[in-house]
């Protein structure tokens, strides 16, 4: 066969480096097969230079507030118009008013309960976050109380107060743990805790046993806050006992944007 | 003429001469730009999210995807993803290492992901679906056949050349994307610790087998799967460029079925017997990184399995016809 110069060395180039690929490739592929089909698990011992060793903590001394929010779908702001709950309105009325804030995460997760939270505060991406701020707010214990409202549409009959109570002993004790938890991690952040509302203050058969389940609940929540020098409850109760038109969003158990921003302005007016 | 080679160096030559190889780097040498530019924006954005810290940047992430787990608006088959990768980067979390370590390995690593069950073998139909085609469309297959050769040598030496190549696109893809996305994120990376092990079960991800490697191993594996995936899919397009007579014909086959894959990855869960279909296996890479199978019951070895049947098939096909099909126009 008769090749131009040019042709022959187009070949060698293509041949020799196809043919290494080649070799490389399927030795990946025999490779992979093995790691897949015969995996040796092993612990990962970090030799540190590899992600860069953890930042010592740094957290902002000159009066901004560094916000992270933890609980449930009150802390992620469910049933806000434009999704920014409590703490992002917090955050832009804090700006507006001329001050350095920032919310460095938002840990709310729809329905949860005392005991997913404390068991949550384990995690060390959650430790992390806590740790870089130094205000933490924690919205948590409606739905361990009205099971997520599940207690005004499973019963043929208005739950009673010892229904709706039943859940506050244990409950209390781990907020207590959140709480406690919360402060042991990081020791420097004030910690702002959301009181209760009974956002069942218009239906009559409820109301009564459902106010004074919150207020139960109010009053622990209270009796383990006071005994602790960083923390203070936000109270909601009272804004929305003849409000709930106003302030409550169409599934009528979260605030609406409204309600958030007067939960927010509370905030604001307790920690600036 | 005894000898394979000389034919396969013409095949060679003639792929290199008629510049379609140079088409393939040309798509890469434009689309790999462009999704640097892409990443580092969504980079940037993040940056003025969460400043430099990645942890925090992860931990929201699980949080939203927490979230959406107990929404009942979410499909099941999402959360299965979701779970798994609550899991991973928890996982990733508790080991401190950054699954998203910026730098132009983990780009390529990532790019090498999202590019294998449809990017790449479009590009290697770009060669396949013309070997033989071309042949016909440009008359040459009757000089190519009237020489004293058998007619199976001549489909061989094709086959060893359409290896070659499939190789060299996958190596080239790499290459030009670790070279550009380094010049924007930096070229350092290779050693940095991937979790690869994760077997996604029904109760959620078992983590017994997990162990870390270094990035440059997880690529070397991801592309040697890649290659099984590419040969296969050349395969096939050869098959088709026997059959059908014109290249434009065997190319439109061929890209229909590959996009009919990717449709059917993501809703035919519920229809467990399209995973004998070769196109629904071609992302073998998640296998590594342990993202739960498209349908119950496909692992590694099946997916193997179906796309070396597919393989076969269509190398005897190829074969059965060339041989004995009359030569006319």
């Amino acid at each position: 066969m008769k090749s131009s110069k040019s042709s022959v060395r187009i070949w060698r180039i293509t041949g020799i480096t196809s043919i290494v690929a080649t070799i490389v490739l399927i030795g990946g592929f025999i490779y992979a097969i093995s790691d897949v089909l015969n995996p040796v698990g092993s612990t990962y011992t970090s030799d540190a230079t590899a992600s860069g060793a953890k930042p010592a903590t740094t957290v902002a001394t000159d009066g901004s507030f560094q916000i992270a929010v933890l609980g449930d779908s009150l802390a992620k702001g469910t049933g806000d118009d434009d999704g920014s709950g409590f703490a992002r309105r917090t955050v832009d009325l804090l700006q507006k008013n001329g001050k350095e804030a920032k919310l460095i995460a938002n840990l709310g997760i729809n329905g949860q309960k005392t005991a997913s939270v404390l068991s949550s505060l384990e995690e060390p991406g959650v430790q992390h976050v806590l740790k870089q701020s130094n205000m933490i707010f924690v919205s948590i214990g409606a739905n361990d109380l009205f099971n997520a409202g599940e207690a005004l549409g499973n019963t043929q009959q208005a739950p009673s107060k010892q229904q709706l109570l039943a859940n506050l002993p244990k409950a209390s004790k781990t907020l207590q743990q959140i709480l406690e938890r919360i402060a042991q991690i990081n020791p420097d952040a004030h910690i702002l805790y959301l009181g209760l509302y009974n956002p069942f203050s218009d239906l009559p058969e409820i109301r009564v046993p459902g106010n004074e389940a919150v207020t139960a609940w109010n009053t622990t929540a209270l009796n383990i806050i006071n005994s602790q020098s960083n923390m203070s409850l936000i109270p909601t109760f009272d804004l929305f006992q003849q409000n709930l038109n106003k302030y409550l969003s169409s599934d009528h158990f979260h605030p609406n944007g409204t309600g958030y921003e007067q939960i927010a302005e509370r905030v604001v007016q307790s920690i600036e | 003429m005894n000898s394979i080679w000389p034919l396969v160096q013409n095949e060679t030559i003639k792929i290199i001469k008629k510049k379609r190889f140079y088409v393939v780097l040309l798509v890469l040498l434009v689309l790999v730009p462009m999704f640097t530019y892409a990443q580092m924006r969504q980079a940037q954005e993040n940056r003025t999210k969460f400043g430099e810290d990645w942890r925090v940047e992860l931990q929201q992430a699980i949080t939203d995807n927490q979230n959406s787990l107990g929404s009942d608006r979410v499909p099941e088959e999402w959360k299965k993803y979701r779970r798994v990768f609550v899991q991973q980067m928890q996982y990733y979390l508790e080991n401190d290492v950054n699954p998203n370590e910026p730098g132009g390995v983990t780009f390529t690593r990532e790019f090498l992901d999202n590019s294998s069950s449809l990017f790449i073998p479009l590009l290697i139909m770009t060669i396949a679906s013309d070997l033989v085609s071309a042949e016909r469309t440009g008359g040459t297959i009757k000089m190519l056949l009237t020489r004293p050769i058998r007619r199976w040598k001549v489909l061989l030496s094709k086959l060893i050349t359409l290896t070659m190549f499939v190789s060299l696109i996958v190596v080239s893809t790499f290459i030009i994307s670790y070279v550009i996305s380094g010049a924007a994120f930096g070229y350092s990376g290779f050693n940095i610790p991937v979790f690869t092990g994760f077997q996604p079960g029904d109760t959620g991800t078992d983590m017994s087998s997990v162990h870390a490697i270094a990035q440059w191993q997880f690529i070397l594996m991801q592309m040697g799967l890649i290659w099984f995936v590419g040969l296969t899919v050349g395969l096939l397009a050869f098959m088709v460029s026997v059959l059908v007579r014109s290249t434009a014909a065997s190319i439109v086959i061929m890209m229909a079925a590959l996009i009919a894959g990717t449709i059917l990855t993501n809703m035919a869960a519920s229809w467990s017997t399209a995973k004998y279909l070769f196109m629904v296996n071609l992302g073998l890479t998640n296998y590594l990184s342990g993202s739960p199978a498209p349908i119950e019951g496909m692992t590694l070895p099946f997916s193997l399995g179906v796309l070396a049947v597919w393989a076969l098939a269509s190398v005897i096909v190829s074969f059965a016809v060339f041989t004995k099909r009359d030569v006319l126009n």
